[in-house]
């Protein structure tokens, strides 16, 4: 085995935290933060240049062939900084969905995401059907689309939508312009945007229909694989950085004439974060490396476990991080606070620690019958 | 990036799959499987077929009678070792005072005692602890004083580890009563047969005698048992904690209690949703893989020339934590049946019936070698700089 990073995904990683300190500051994030529109268009076009949207697609749509670890590198680093940028929902989730349907209408789309202002957001939640992203309540009716779909990150700032519906008993995957569409948008807890969108009766055409049956089910299933592992390298990026700040804190804060961190239940606190924190890297590095997997069971038993560990523990990190603070560390004024934000937001997104618990569960009896 | 053993490494883990399911006693593998502990005999005799095999001192440099593997290698042999049933090697001769001996010892001292370890023939513990030195353990008094062609020893040791079994012990003692607290401490290797040493048993709450007292009374130690330099126990305690343990954090033994309650779930009739077991089972499944991947990470560092050290620490306290939280599930899930205290009376799945002995056993992990508290202390100011 061998847990190094390439000198490519070093680069990538270097890349990005230097993008992100000359552009992404906790004064970015807190403008950011109660805005419902699209992330600073010059932003967008940087991260673009950077080659950010091509990164994990194939060559023949414009991309550069890169892997899983490559992106959650990135998406480390800006959960480092709090970033608010839809880079995974609007570029990745959509892209990658499109990219394993691989027909010649869905790559165009992904191409026009890679190289155009083309902004898809993908629909995989509604409220009835819980973290079942296979059954979703959404069906086509005759050529008609109707019901709601919750949760859509971004879909308020997009063009189209990539919405999973039934028809008949075939989960597909329809591609809809946003504009004949009722969307509400509302802030996620993190300050992300989300938007619940209605499909009331839309005119469905064969064009819309990208795929169906078992194909998109392996298509989605995979996507949110990668979503798994990417809401978990977010996590990590929070993670460290909490870790990092309340050791510094706790070295400059004085109560009783010294350093909060010279008391051993401190010192035993941040030890704790510590190993916690080492763990979850172990997590990522190994989530980074089997999400992308074909095995199914391999894949999603991999997944589940670090989901349900940064539940777990990355939560845990931030609650201690607050804890150490004391007063200052809950307050909108400091950032430890929104990284605790962060933290369970992404605790709950794409399954959270019980449903995981449960799936590994589920999957453990599979393994024993097969 | 790379999650994969080697095609060596996979056939290296089948050869000793094998050997092991050829080589273990049943007799072992049972006791094992029932979560109990072997004998005194049963132990050595399966550490003397694994010396045999040159298979013991498997993290020894080859000139001293070691295999050679790399620490992947090893990984791989505890991890076949555990799943096979067999117990871990007593850690005293052959991952304590075996490297203490090959990197501080005279050339004297590694032809006589090496061989020993490395064969199984000899069985060490450890002399440290004392009842007013535990995690403070610089403040011990045990006394050597230096004679002309002998040190003479007086003092008490407590908590010492298959004391009763051991033909040798290492032993921390006071050289310089005079010097500062760590500086006056050395580094001796004592015959248990020798005169003045009186050995007393500490029953402990899993019902079995592995602790003890050891008591010297003008106990005389040839000055040839001194390792390195008087003066020098102290740095030698400290390479010890930090030394090179990709076993410390405890996985394959984990591995094998998580596939026993695996087998054991559904044979436990006392959840009213079973589904809530199921659950609590793959919760420790969780942790257990975050460990594991940290310690991969260990392993393939030690592999690359770059062994973790402080780091191990942090291995040490999640892995202890999870073997006590393993074994309290273990108890928790048998219900009723845990209730048994001797498997002998066993009802229903025997695997519960001896849980709750392993359980209480398991209590210990967390204080011994260096409590989980001393660890995180270390860690504080050796990683966090506080």
């Amino acid at each position: 085995m061998e847990f190094n990073l390439s000198d490519n995904t070093t680069m990538v990683a270097d890349t990005a935290r230097r993008y992100l300190k000359d552009h992404y500051g906790f004064d970015t994030y807190m403008q950011q933060l109660n805005q419902l529109n699209h992330c600073d268009p010059s932003r967008w076009e940087l991260m673009r240049e950077l080659g950010w949207f091509g990164l994990p697609f194939p060559e023949s749509v414009g991309g550069y062939g890169g892997d899983l670890i490559d992106v959650a590198m990135i998406v480390r680093e800006a959960g480092a900084v709090l970033c608010l940028d839809p880079y995974v929902d609007l570029v990745i989730g959509p892209g990658k969905l499109l990219e394993y349907l691989g027909t010649e209408r869905a790559l165009k789309v992904l191409q026009s995401i890679v190289d155009d202002d083309e902004r898809v957001a993908c629909a995989l939640y509604d409220y009835h059907a819980g973290y079942n992203i296979l059954k979703p309540s959404l069906s086509i009716n005759g050529s008609k689309l109707s019901g709601r779909k919750n949760f859509v990150p971004d879909g308020g700032c997009a063009n189209r939508v990539l919405t999973t519906a039934m028809l008949g008993d075939e989960l597909t995957l329809v591609l809809v312009p946003l504009e004949g569409c009722e969307v509400t948008r509302y802030r996620g807890l993190d300050g992300s945007r989300l938007a619940d969108v209605l499909f009331d009766d839309v005119v469905i055409d064969e064009e819309m229909i990208l795929s169906r049956g078992v194909k998109v089910e392996r298509a989605v299933s995979k996507t949110v694989a990668w979503l798994q592992a990417l809401d978990c390298a977010r996590m990590y990026g929070a993670a460290s950085a909490l870790y990092q700040r309340t050791l510094d804190y706790a070295k400059t804060r004085k109560q009783f004439g010294a350093p909060i961190g010279s008391f051993q239940v401190i010192q035993h606190y941040l030890v704790d974060m510590f190993t916690d924190l080492q763990q979850l890297e172990s997590m990522l590095f190994m989530v980074s490396v089997k999400a992308d997997l074909d095995d199914t069971l391999e894949r999603e038993h991999a997944c589940s476990a670090t989901k349900a560990y940064y539940a777990d523990k990355g939560v845990k990190i931030a609650q201690q991080a607050i804890q150490i603070h004391g007063g200052i560390g809950v307050t909108e004024e400091l950032d430890i606070g929104h990284y605790f934000r962060l933290m369970t937001y992404c605790s709950l997104t794409h399954g959270h620690g019980d449903y995981h618990l449960d799936r590994i569960a589920a999957l453990g009896e599979e393994c024993d019958r097969g | 990036m790379n999650l994969q053993f080697t095609q060596e490494e996979q056939e290296f883990q089948k050869t000793i799959r094998a050997w092991m399911r050829e080589n273990i006693p049943e007799e072992i593998s049972r006791i094992s499987a029932l979560g109990e502990m072997p004998e005194k005999s049963q132990q050595q005799q399966w550490e003397k077929r694994l010396g045999k095999q040159g298979w013991l001192a498997v993290t020894w440099p080859e000139q001293y009678g070691g295999p050679g593997w790399t620490a992947t290698q090893r990984y791989l042999f505890d991890l076949e070792r555990a799943m096979a049933g067999a117990p871990p090697v007593s850690p005293f001769g052959v991952a304590m005072v075996g490297p203490v001996i090959y990197t501080f010892g005279s050339a004297e001292q590694k032809e006589r005692w090496l061989p020993g370890i490395a064969s199984g023939e000899t069985l060490w513990c450890q002399g440290y602890s004392e009842p007013n030195a535990g995690s403070d353990l610089a403040s011990l008094k045990t006394r050597a004083e230096r004679k002309r062609d002998h040190y003479l020893v007086n003092g008490q040791k407590i908590w010492t580890t298959q004391a009763h079994w051991a033909d040798m012990m290492f032993c921390l003692v006071r050289t310089d009563p005079d010097a500062k607290k760590q500086q006056g401490i050395s580094f001796l290797l004592i015959d248990m047969n020798t005169p003045g040493i009186e050995v007393r048993p500490i029953y402990t709450i899993d019902g079995h005698h592995h602790l003890n007292e050891v008591y010297f009374t003008d106990v005389k130690v040839p000055l040839d048992n001194l390792v390195g330099k008087e003066g020098m126990g102290w740095t030698i305690a400290k390479f010890l904690l930090t030394h090179e343990r990709t076993t410390i954090a405890g996985v394959a033994d984990s591995h094998y209690a998580l596939a026993r309650m695996k087998m054991a779930i559904d044979e436990a009739p006392y959840y009213i949703d079973k589904q809530q077991a199921r659950r609590r089972v793959a919760e420790l499944e969780v942790e257990l893989m975050a460990l594991e991947y940290t310690n991969f990470r260990t392993v393939a560092a030690t592999d690359e020339g770059r062994p973790f050290g402080p780091e191990s620490s942090g291995l040490k306290i999640k892995g202890t934590e999870l073997q006590q939280k393993m074994s309290q599930a273990m108890v928790e899930m048998g219900g009723l049946m845990s209730l048994v205290w001797d498997s002998s009376s066993a009802v229903g799945n025997e695997s519960f019936n001896h849980s709750p002995r392993r359980y209480n056993f398991l209590r210990a992990c967390t204080i011994y070698g260096g409590s989980n508290e001393i660890q995180k202390n270390v860690l504080a100011k050796m990683l966090l700089g506080l």
